[in-house]
């Protein structure tokens, strides 16, 4: 099954074509996808940053950042250039390589699991087999920059608050990786374009949030800790206290911890978008009205509006998230350090293996629908 | 069974925070629609209310040195700088100041003053990059303030108070659309209506006695 667009195939086949050896071609196309990503998730960036002020304001009946920019679009742009031209302090006797490498591996891991993110059939960067997997890796680096950063400030506040955050990331991994294991037991394939083509067909009805209710929500709650956002935010808590690892930290590499936390954000909800509600997949199948209508699933014009659709609703549906995460942090007050760690171990991880079992038993039972 | 109690007992619980924090962003959900009630504050201002203390006026000229204002004033706070002049054996007023950094604006010096010298301006911006420029003396405090109302740069916003009954946002609101609850006026013209309609109605009742 190798339908949709093949941007990568075609753009080698163009310049073979044009006389150059296929080799070349191919290192041609290596840092296309690569500025994709950044580009990608840096305006992802701004507009989650946008659409975070906005609703917040509206939430409050406020207005929001209105004057940089039309309806303030610029004002992430500008806040961008001033922590870059701000001051970049090293504390006295802090490890200043621990200290600049501390908010680099919390970023670097975040933008690497943009590799596995699909945005249509082809629309990834690499189909690598073992892709939910790779995400999981990855997220599991972020908790030892936080760590690091804690520990180099030389400031006992901040080691404190990396020990938090490393306890919750911690913490909310592992009913994550179970939820997520529920959803791989059921399409037999770790790889992210396997997950989302076991959940078309159907439309909306194949989505695997009707089979994996429980899962769904036990994700999202993790990937909410995991991103440190409200009701999870103990281990900054931005706007009360005056603690946690960034303490120390000033400019650009203070604002990398945001970067991080955003681009984080929008990656959890593509991911859960793609886990969970059918990722490039329209909720009335795109195939299904072709061929109602008598058109062949190859014509090109088809595959366009297929490919151009598939990025509009995945967009869409992570998107949608992130409005429930806005709208979350206006509604839910902050949870303590303990009911946060009890409610991650003695609540999601419990819940969560025992919705892996159900899933394995009715994958049993009942394979049809569990994917036998 | 004990355990099962416990299982059904959280379960029961964790359902319902679940549906809490459901009612809770739904009440979130319905802000997004309601329209901001933002001033938006350089170029537009609230208009003090009617009996606001603001920043203290002074008038020089009506000032008798009596000190009655320092006398009230629970910190003493005016400077009251004067000398007994023997020819018209007055007190003459050399210095009036207040310190805005320190007065809480009770508003007791304008009670008592005996010549209506102080008064209370609608001025609230006061913000000053050192609290010694706070310090106001007689001149500083003679100063009119500029009204909200005629400053050209700035749309007047009615406060909550003064807007009709039902009505938050004061925006888009007629010119002349009327506060909520009745005028000062209007109560007092109700009371004597009232008040001569129960003379009538007691001259009634004497004249019925009487027959």
């Amino acid at each position: 099954m190798n339908q949709g667009i093949d941007l990568q195939g075609s753009f080698v086949n163009t310049l073979v074509d044009l006389g150059l050896p296929a080799g070349a071609a191919k290192a041609l196309w290596l840092p296309l996808p690569m500025v994709v990503i950044l580009v990608g998730a840096t305006v992802s960036i701004f507009v989650t940053v946008w659409l975070e002020r906005k609703i917040s304001a509206a939430a409050q009946q406020r207005i929001g950042p209105e004057f940089a920019g039309p309806l303030g679009t610029l004002q992430a742009a500008a806040d961008g250039i001033k922590l870059i031209f701000k001051e970049d302090i090293t504390p006295a006797k802090a490890d200043p390589i621990l200290f600049t490498l501390g908010p680099a591996i919390v970023v670097i891991p975040v933008f690497l699991s943009y590799l596995i993110v699909p945005f249509g059939q082809n629309l990834v960067i690499t189909d690598i087999g073992v892709g939910i997997f790779l995400w999981i890796a990855l997220s599991s680096i972020a908790p030892i920059g936080l760590l690091m950063s804690g520990y180099s400030s030389n400031n006992k506040y901040s080691l404190l608050g990396g020990l938090r955050a490393a306890a919750q990331s911690i913490s909310y991994e592992i009913p994550m990786a179970l939820a997520v294991l529920a959803v791989v037991l059921m399409s037999n394939s770790l790889s992210t374009i396997d997950i989302v083509n076991q959940q078309s067909g159907y439309g909306i009805l194949g989505w695997n949030i009707w089979r994996q209710p429980a899962g769904f929500l036990i994700f999202w709650i993790a990937a909410l800790a995991e991103c440190e956002r409200l009701p999870f935010d103990l281990p900054e808590a931005e706007e009360e206290l005056v603690a946690g690892y960034q303490t120390e930290y000033t400019g650009m590499k203070f604002g990398l911890f945001y970067v991080g936390s955003y681009v984080n954000l929008v990656l959890s909800a593509l991911i859960v978008s793609i886990l969970y509600l059918g990722g490039w997949e329209s909720p009335v199948s795109v195939s299904w009205l072709a061929s109602l209508i008598g058109v062949s699933e190859t014509t090109p014009w088809l595959q366009v509006i297929t490919a151009s659709l598939g990025i509009m609703m995945t967009l869409f549906k992570a998107y949608a998230l992130v409005f429930i995460a806005v709208l979350l942090r206006w509604t839910v007050p902050r949870v303590r350090i303990d009911q946060l760690l009890d409610f991650g171990w003695k609540f999601l991880l419990p819940v969560s293996l025992v919705n892996l079992l159900l899933t394995a038993a009715l994958k049993l039972t009942f394979p049809m629908a569990f994917g036998g | 069974m004990g355990f099962l109690k416990q299982v059904s007992d959280y379960a029961k619980e964790s359902l319902q925070a679940a549906k809490y924090i459901g009612q809770g962003l739904s009440v979130t959900f319905d802000h997004m629609s309601r329209r901001p009630v933002t001033v938006q504050y350089p170029y537009e201002k609230l208009i003090p209310s009617e009996r606001f203390r603001g920043r203290i006026h002074f008038e020089f000229d009506k000032c008798i040195a009596c000190e009655v204002c320092v006398r009230v004033c629970p910190i003493n706070l005016p400077v009251v700088d004067w000398e007994f002049d023997k020819a018209t054996k007055k007190k003459d007023l050399k210095h009036y100041s207040i310190d805005f950094g320190v007065c809480i604006f009770c508003g007791n010096c304008v009670e008592y003053c005996p010549t209506n010298c102080l008064s209370m301006t609608e001025e609230y911006e006061l913000a000053s990059y050192d609290r010694h420029e706070l310090n106001y003396d007689n001149v500083a405090l003679g100063r009119l303030p500029y009204k909200v109302t005629q400053d050209p740069m700035v749309t007047p916003m009615r406060e909550l108070a003064y807007l009709p009954k039902g009505v938050m946002d004061p925006h888009d609101l007629p010119p002349n659309a009327r506060r909520a609850g009745q005028m000062p006026q209007e109560i007092l013209e109700a009371a004597k209506a009232k008040e001569t309609a129960e003379a009538k109605l007691e001259a009634k009742g004497d004249a019925t006695k009487a027959d």
